[in-house]
């Protein structure tokens, strides 16, 4: 919304022709600049730049709902709300299961079963809706090079032994989970930033990024000058496309 | 009427003419007419007319100002202020506790900013007080609707569903209790769908988002003249990353911080902010303070820091002009926003006898 150009916010031609001599063509550039400084480079009085700002603010702020609305919408369909992670306590503590449309975080020291949980997880959200799953791909971001396809399905195989029971189920199952290796922070930020044609073409329901913590501690050393803001800026940035991309396909990431 | 040509709001370039022509008072031009000034100017008839119209509305404007009309100006006596701040209302946080240290709650037309580490509650409170601004005149709150704008998307709608079932029934209590006429009447328009219908959501992804629908909301708030209160939930996670100018995200956050202020004089409504907290590193210790800088402190007029003591939730009114600095307890239950149970209570033996955390009603007061 911030990169919309001005000439699709119904700005007059001339006008965006004089603001890209200023090197101003988005919107994200003009609502930087204070009032005077828009007065100087449109050349137009002080209630015009007003309107103009509003028109332009118009164009790019996001749309109104009620609490109200946002309820009715849920409750139309309730099932999805939720990815239950078949542990009874678990679930009834978390409300529900994982839910869809936000980011969940797991943190443990090492060896307490992350990476375990992560892909029961991938072989629950494979699992028609019937039997509590979603019924969709799923995307795998492995840092740390722990995933193991084996380990996959012998959790498939004796968890649900009666579903999995032939082997074109097990393929069908192990074909829709799309594991990435990326292993420096440069590349699992443009691998987030793909995801979202991927999630439209595959037809995700779950995003998986195992971990986080160990690509940023592996290449940021904090006690350097300069390192922690370095990082700080990649973790949010990941973190706002990440909830971007949960909250615009509601799936639990 | 004497108004120099350098300070009137036209633009730039016809200014920087009409100076050189020698024009040097708002008398002048108008004296000219707008046939005069487009010859002299080089300038079309049509551009002169507007510009005069320009230059009458700004001299009329300055005319009703200087001839006393209090209405037009700001100005007023303290005493004009003092009954005007006394007759104001509260938003209640339904935490006895944290409304008395605030002095009666969160108060209309000032800026309140919560800081606090991630977890603690911050936006706990925040869908509070969105419910406990539309509590009913005779239950003592102030009738208003609120406006939530949400940068994090840690908005929850069940949650809110939750703390507004809870209001409700909290005021049927009282409703039953008191059995007053008002009390019941007020209770049919304050259900659950009322509320909800009441919440004007708004989903900020970035600050450019954020800066354009804080351009918008005076109008918004013209149209939607019940609001009395404007959250907006997260005002540093848009600004913490991205920015390498730091100079801009200052610029941008004052205006930001001047336009609230405007929007919570003009609206008598109160701005309620959400901040995140980062860390100082100092000589030898490194302590948690407020983010985005010092100058953002300036902004906010009441500031309030929850923190953790082991397991307990704190709050401290930190900054805040007519209140002391102190410290409470504070709990969140399934119910919202509370009080800490002391130890041992006695109970009263009437309508307090489902929920003791309550506090007195206003109405009693009154």
């Amino acid at each position: 919304m911030a990169a919309k150009k001005l000439r699709r916010a119904r700005l007059s031609e001339e006008l965006c022709e004089r603001l890209s001599r200023y090197q101003i063509t988005t919107c994200e550039d003009f609502l930087c600049l204070s009032l005077l400084e828009l007065m100087k480079v449109t050349g137009q009085s002080y209630y015009d730049v007003q309107k103009l700002l509003c028109k332009v603010s118009r164009a790019c702020a996001p749309k109104m709902q009620t609490v109200y609305e946002m309820k009715l919408r849920k409750s139309v369909n309730p099932s999805s709300a939720f990815l239950s992670t078949t542990l009874h306590s678990l679930d009834k503590v978390l409300h529900g299961g994982v839910p869809c449309g936000s980011l969940t975080e797991i943190t443990s020291p090492p060896g307490c079963g992350k990476t375990q949980f992560c892909i029961m997880l991938s072989v629950l959200a494979t699992l028609p809706v019937s039997m509590g799953g979603l019924d969709g791909a799923v995307i795998y971001i492995d840092t740390e090079s722990a995933f193991s396809a084996e380990r996959l399905i012998e959790i498939a195989g004796s968890r649900f032994p009666t579903y999995f029971d032939s082997d074109e189920k097990l393929f069908c199952m192990t074909s829709s989970i799309h594991l990435y290796r990326e292993l420096t922070c440069g590349t699992v930020l443009n691998r987030i930033m793909s995801l979202e044609e991927e999630i439209i073409s595959k037809k995700v329901k779950l995003i998986i990024i195992d971990s986080v913590a160990s690509v940023v501690r592996k290449e940021f050393d904090t006690k350097l000058q300069g390192n922690l803001a370095e990082r700080s800026n990649f973790l949010a940035r990941g973190a706002s496309v990440l909830k971007y991309l949960a909250e615009e396909f509601s799936i639990p990431v | 009427m004497q108004r120099a040509v350098g300070g009137l709001p036209l633009a730039p370039a016809l200014r920087a003419r009409l100076v050189a022509a020698g024009f040097q008072t708002a008398q002048e031009l108008l004296e000219t007419g707008p046939c005069g000034l487009s010859k002299e100017i080089g300038i079309s008839k049509e551009e002169a007319l507007e510009a005069l119209q320009v230059v009458r509305q700004e001299c009329h404007g300055d005319a009703t100002r200087t001839a006393g009309g209090s209405s037009a100006t700001r100005k007023c006596t303290a005493l004009e202020l003092l009954e005007e701040e006394q007759a104001q209302g509260f938003i209640i946080t339904f935490c006895s506790a944290l409304d008395n240290i605030l002095g009666g709650g969160v108060q209309l037309t000032k800026i309140t900013e919560i800081c606090g580490a991630p977890g603690v509650g911050k936006t706990q409170l925040c869908m509070q007080l969105a419910v406990d601004v539309q509590i009913p005149e005779c239950f003592g709150g102030v009738a208003g609707e609120a406006v939530f704008i949400d940068t994090e998307g840690s908005f929850m709608v069940d949650r809110v569903v939750e703390i507004a079932t809870a209001c409700v029934q909290h005021c049927q209590l009282i409703a039953e209790a008191h059995q007053e006429e008002d009390n019941l009447k007020a209770l049919e328009t304050f259900s659950l769908e009322s509320i909800l219908s009441h919440i004007y959501y708004f989903r900020c992804r970035d600050y450019v988002e954020l800066l354009a629908q804080v351009y918008l909301l005076p109008d918004f708030l013209s149209e939607h003249s019940k609001v009395r209160l404007v959250v907006v939930d997260g005002i540093a996670f848009p600004f913490r990353h991205d920015f390498e100018d730091l100079s801009l995200r200052t610029r941008l956050l004052n205006g930001l911080a001047q336009q609230l202020i405007i929007i919570a004089n003009d609206h008598k409504s109160a701005v309620v902010l959400t901040n995140q907290m980062t860390t100082r590193i100092g000589q030898s210790q490194s302590t948690l303070v407020p983010a985005l800088g010092e100058s953002w402190g300036h902004a906010a007029t009441v500031r309030l820091i929850f923190h953790w003591d082991n397991s307990q939730r704190l709050a401290t009114l930190y900054k805040s002009p007519s209140q002391k600095e102190s410290t409470i307890p504070y709990h969140i239950t399934s119910h919202g926003f509370r009080d800490v149970q002391p130890p041992a209570v006695t109970q009263n033996a009437e309508d307090t006898g489902v929920n003791p955390r309550k506090r007195p009603r206003r109405e009693e007061e009154k």
